[in-house]
């Protein structure tokens, strides 16, 4: 049941760990996308937020079709999360914006890239369902 | 309930135990920023409280300097000091915590860096690298993991960011982030105070020094004041005395031309009188020749009244001759006293100037000062005649009119060295004390209203001193006065 699913707090630190996460889309006809996205905001148990920079190719998919899957990497547990979400809505202001705005800022001013990583919008995905998957896989979860 | 079902307190009490401690700690670190007004100070009990009670080892506190800038100010833990290093506000987490006034946490650092640097390099070798910015560095760990970077606020002013940095990887806790918030508001608040104190410190200091600068203008002034009232009062001296000498040289110009006149005038018929008188003379003697003649009657040549009347021809011619004689000489002093047929340096008998200066002046003398004369051996002297006698005149002058009733001048000249010497005392009252450091004044009178326009000693120092000689003083009270005067018998100019 795709209302109940409710993400465990130990994806949190998964969230936050630096690795670039892959988001794969797939618009009304049927081709797929896939792109890097710096963050992958925990907005709540059952909502996540993905950064809106410059993959005009995703914000285009999700708008025609708003399925998606999102792969987090965690290292130091050697497991893969994977997350089947649906686009709900994007935010332009507000907390949760305002929270990966400023992370973007801070390392984009630092590294001269402030012209490049600018968040346009903090697009707002419901969690359909999520996966862990582990090396050798071990347990997965729907 | 089964006693193995009653939950332990052991961890409410370490829990307890744990909440004290640290309250304790934030107490005491309020207690001691907040009892001093010294910036360092509260900087370094923030820092050190850090490390030793919550771990953070490296730790800076960075002020706003200026509109887009912020200067770190303390910093501890580090090998290398950032102390002074410049963060723009908006650049890395601190710039963006400034910016945005609002905390931030921010774990694994270095792989978003390497994120966004593998980012640029993509864009570089693309050939994009137009669009990208400067690297800045930033003060700080150069490999930090984890930072939080807190807002220094005073209400909604930005004084500061407060920043702890880990090489590892340290996720802070919300309870972590509450403790450093509650730290940081009261480092604010005790670092503002401090400047704000400083300021006013600063402000009360430039007000002294401007104070003292102002002091010493005003001292300035009143040098500079009573600096130019003497040079005016100098300048109205000598105006006063150059007005003082027009006018003496008038009257001496027309006394000249006054004496040369009357001399004119006198002169022919003093000769007419000199002459007839002669004449006269000459004519009884005839007649008595005449008389002693045999022919002529022994009668007329013994006869009394006719005797009696040469007799009184005798005594009148003598007393004719010798009253035009004085009259002669009055006139050739007045002569010579104007001398104004020497307008230039000339060497000048300066007894003939004296002995004209005493026959102008024998009114004031008459028969109750008797004049000494003590005329030593006096060579000539180069000098604007005129001038002198003037001196002459207002020495004696002023011992006539010094002496009341009867007493002396003495008058004595001799020569010092290179120079001539001329000494004028009086027996008359004297000059106080208080009064010999003025008597060369312009306008320095003792004698009261009407007598004399109180230049005449001013006037005689002015001369005296122009003929490169010098004039001295010496007097008590009743005991008379000796004014000294030294020329050059050569002035160089």
């Amino acid at each position: 049941m795709t209302d109940t699913v409710k993400l465990p707090d130990d994806i949190k630190p998964v969230m936050q760990n630096g690795i670039p996460a892959t988001v794969v889309t797939c618009s009304a006809d049927g081709i797929p996308n896939t792109t890097i996205i710096s963050q992958v905001y925990y907005v709540d148990p059952v909502h996540v937020a993905l950064s809106f920079q410059f993959f005009n190719k995703t914000i285009r998919n999700v708008r025609e079709n708003p399925h998606a899957c999102v792969a987090l990497n965690d290292l130091e547990g050697a497991t893969e999360w994977i997350l089947d979400v649906q686009y709900d809505h994007s935010e332009t202001e507000g907390t949760i914006f305002d929270e990966m705005d400023m992370q973007i800022e801070a390392i984009a001013s630092a590294t001269g890239m402030s012209g490049i990583f600018k968040l346009r919008a903090a697009d707002i995905y419901r969690v359909k369902s999520f996966r862990k998957i582990s090396s050798p896989p071990a347990s997965s979860r729907e | 309930m089964a006693k193995e079902d009653v939950p332990s307190a052991e961890p409410l009490l370490e829990k307890l135990a744990q909440k004290t401690s640290e309250v304790e700690v934030l107490r005491r670190i309020a207690l001691e920023i907040n009892s001093t007004l010294d910036l360092d100070q509260i900087y370094s009990v923030v820092l050190r409280t850090m490390d030793e009670f919550f771990g953070f080892r490296h730790s800076t506190i960075l002020l706003v300097e200026g509109s887009d800038t912020l200067r770190v100010v303390a910093s501890h833990g580090y090998e290398t000091q950032p102390l002074g290093g410049i963060v723009a506000v908006g650049t890395g987490v601190i710039g963006t915590v400034a910016k945005r006034r609002k905390l931030m946490r921010v774990n694994h650092l270095r792989r978003q860096h390497e994120y966004f640097s593998t980012i640029r390099k993509q864009m570089e070798e693309a050939g994009r690298a137009g669009e990208l910015g400067e690297m800045t560095p930033l003060p700080g760990l150069p490999d930090a993991e984890s930072q939080i970077a807190i807002p220094l606020l005073i209400k909604d002013t930005l004084v500061g960011v407060f920043s702890v940095e880990s090489p590892e990887q340290k996720p802070f806790s919300e309870h972590e982030e509450t403790l450093m918030t509650i730290v940081a508001n009261q480092a604010a608040s005790a670092i503002q105070n401090a400047r704000l104190y400083r300021d006013v410190e600063e402000r009360r200091q430039e007000l002294a020094e401007a104070h003292d600068r102002l002091k010493q203008l005003n001292e300035t002034l009143e040098d500079r004041v009573r600096s130019r009232t003497s040079e005016l009062e100098q300048a109205n001296r000598e105006l006063r005395e150059t007005q003082a000498q027009l006018v003496q040289s008038s009257k001496m110009a027309s006394l000249g031309m006054l004496a040369a006149g009357i001399a004119h005038e006198i002169n022919t018929p003093l000769g007419t009188i000199q002459s007839n008188t002669d004449v006269e003379r000459r004519a009884i003697g005839n007649i008595r020749d005449v008389l002693q003649d045999a022919a002529v009657a022994k009668k007329l040549r013994d006869d009394s009244r006719l005797n009696r009347a040469f007799v009184i021809f005798d005594q009148v011619n003598q007393v004719t001759l010798e009253a035009a004689r004085r009259v002669t000489k009055v006139v050739q002093s007045l002569s010579n006293f104007a001398r104004l047929d020497q307008a230039e340096l000339e060497l000048v008998d300066l007894h003939e100037g004296l002995d004209s200066t005493l026959t102008l002046i024998n009114h004031l003398l008459k028969d109750r000062i008797e004049v000494v004369k003590i005329y030593g051996e006096l060579p000539k002297v180069r000098c604007y005649a005129s001038q002198i006698n003037q001196v002459f005149a207002n020495l004696l002058t002023n011992a006539a009119q010094a002496i009341k009733g009867t007493g002396t001048i003495t008058i004595t000249t001799r020569q010092d060295g290179p120079y001539a010497m001329i000494e004028v005392a009086d027996s008359g009252h004297g000059i106080k004390p208080e009064h010999l450091e003025r008597i060369f004044d312009p306008g320095f009178t003792t004698k009261g209203v009407g007598v004399g326009v109180a230049l005449g000693l001013s006037t005689t120092y002015r001369i005296v001193e122009n003929h490169r000689g010098s004039i001295d003083v010496q007097s008590e009270p009743n005991k008379g006065a000796t004014f000294t005067i030294r020329l050059p018998i050569a002035p160089s100019a």
